[in-house]
């Protein structure tokens, strides 16, 4: 079919039926701006989350007079694990060195020490893939077993808890954005489909002359595709708009803000999630055309 | 099957629930004729033409429609056989929201016509139904007959090789109606094959073509106008 007349027709539709056609729009614009804010979140926590590998590390306690031999015995095993990106050795006196310069203010809590209380100590540092919970704990498990180690630290609950939220964050997210999309389609499916028996005579009319299905289909579908654009677009406006009045503002005040991120993609998915929700549902409405 | 026949039926019939609409109709068409089928309101008249049309399907019989046989037709194929048949309807089936114009390039804009092509071919149709200076208006706010006229344009703009008349001149004066067959004739003589269907036996009277009569679904003979 000539494509110009279809975007004719189409848009003389959106004109004919303005209102019906604004409230879906509202609708799906409020429905991706709510979906957007969760994947915000999502996305944010993801972000946060992502830099834990860089910072986090496994302490290996060594037992008192441990001859270099056994020490180096440990460090060569830990390197050949696939999971440990480096091993670094921190005498004790090195480790004291480091607490009393932590406690350089208050050198009262170092003084009374005496004799010199740490251990020699193996900082681990893992991979990034390996840093979850489950690994980490399976690694303390074994590397706690190997003689000369005399304890095993690591932030457990710290890690298992981070992981949680991480992935309740994206399961809740995923659940949300899907009924979202869910929803969306279905208002697209509801707008075209009162479109589309509104029209049924004409529709009729078009086949009787000999309209094929693609000509039929097309002016519906763009219909479906600018409402869900359009949807797209003014939940753009308000998700930004939100971010740039809120949290822009907001972080000159209170700095934890700042690392909240509008990631440049939103720019490009939003629109594009309303179209392609938009001619989903028209799609659905109009569904297969019998002669 | 011939090649020079356009429309073939052999023992078609039709039901409506119980009612027979027709039974075991056996006619043919040739190519470039201009054939009447007359008989009283119900006699299967609309049934017969919307069997040529494919919007009904026979429940016994086979049909054949410009070498087309419409029982083993894909339904995809559809609009490809539907685009070689202009029809008139008998209520017109005009969109009251497009104008006179758009309402006849519809049936070229469903084949691809370029726009340019389109407004030549348009106006040359809107001559012919007498029509031209009408392209700008609505169907709402034309005559009957003018309706009708435009029907027609819209059936042959696409030039057809079947073009099928309803109940053509159904509304309108003689005068008009004694038009609406002169402009069916010049298209004939331009090759299309035409069947139209009319209870109105001045429509054919001393035309000498042919008259297929139909009787409460039943083919009752042939005779010449």
């Amino acid at each position: 079919m000539a494509a110009p007349y279809a975007f004719r027709l189409a848009l003389k539709s959106i004109l004919n039926d303005r209102w019906i056609n604004l409230l879906s729009t509202l609708t799906i614009a409020s429905g991706i701006f709510i979906a957007a804010l969760i994947g915000l979140s999502v996305y944010n926590f993801d972000l946060a989350t992502g830099k834990l590998p860089e910072k986090f590390s496994v302490m290996l306690y060594l037992k008192d007079n441990l001859s270099k031999d056994e020490k180096d015995n440990i460090m060569d095993t830990l390197r050949r694990e696939e999971s440990i990106e480096r091993v670094y050795y921190i005498p004790k006196d090195e480790a004291l060195k480091e607490l009393k310069a932590l406690f350089k203010d208050a050198p009262y809590v170092v003084e009374g020490l005496g004799e010199n209380p740490l251990y020699d100590s193996i900082e681990i540092k893992l991979k990034k893939e390996a840093v979850g919970p489950e690994i980490v704990r399976r690694l303390a498990d074994k590397v706690g077993k190997m003689a000369g180690v005399a304890e095993i630290g690591y932030g457990e609950k710290f890690l298992s808890t981070i992981y949680s939220i991480k992935m309740g964050m994206r399961a809740i997210g995923f659940v949300f954005v899907s009924i979202m999309a869910a929803a969306m389609v279905f208002v697209c499916y509801s707008t075209v489909k009162i479109l589309f028996y509104r029209k049924k005579e004409e529709i009729e009319t078009y086949k009787l002359i000999g309209a094929t299905r693609g000509f039929i289909r097309a002016p519906f579908i763009i219909e479906g595709a600018a409402i869900g654009l359009s949807g797209g677009l003014l939940s753009l406006i308000g998700v930004f708009s939100l971010y740039y009045m809120f949290f822009e503002r907001l972080s000159l005040a209170i700095p934890l803000f700042k690392f909240i991120i509008f990631p440049v993609a939103a720019f490009l998915v939003l629109p594009l999630a309303g179209l392609v929700l938009g001619m989903a549902g028209a799609a659905i409405a109009i569904g297969r055309i019998r002669y | 099957m011939a090649d020079e026949f356009m429309i073939q039926f052999e023992n078609v019939s039709k039901y409506y629930d119980n009612r027979t609409a027709l039974r075991s109709i056996t006619f043919s068409i040739e190519k470039g004729e201009m054939v009447f089928v007359t008989g009283p309101s119900g006699s299967g008249k609309t049934t017969l033409l919307k069997l040529i049309y494919l919007a009904e399907k026979p429940e016994e019989g086979s049909i054949s429609i410009a070498g087309w046989d419409t029982i083993t037709l894909k339904e995809s194929s559809i609009p490809i056989v539907r685009q070689n048949i202009g029809v008139v309807f008998q209520d017109f089936k005009l969109l009251n929201n497009l104008n006179v114009f758009d309402n006849v390039a519809l049936a070229l804009r469903i084949r691809g016509v370029s726009e340019k092509e389109l407004k030549t071919r348009v106006y040359e149709s809107l001559r012919m139904v007498h029509l031209r200076h009408r392209a700008d208006s609505y169907p709402l706010s034309l005559s009957g007959g003018e309706q009708q006229r435009v029907a027609i344009a819209r059936a042959i703009v696409g030039e057809p090789v079947v073009i099928l008349a309803d109940e053509p001149t159904g509304n309108v004066d003689p005068d008009t109606s004694a038009g609406i067959i002169r402009t069916l004739r010049e298209i004939n003589l331009r090759g299309a094959t035409i069947l139209i269907a009319t209870h109105n036996r001045e429509l054919f009277r001393n035309t000498g073509r042919r008259v297929l009569k139909l009787d409460s679904g039943n083919f009752a003979g042939e005779e010449l106008g």
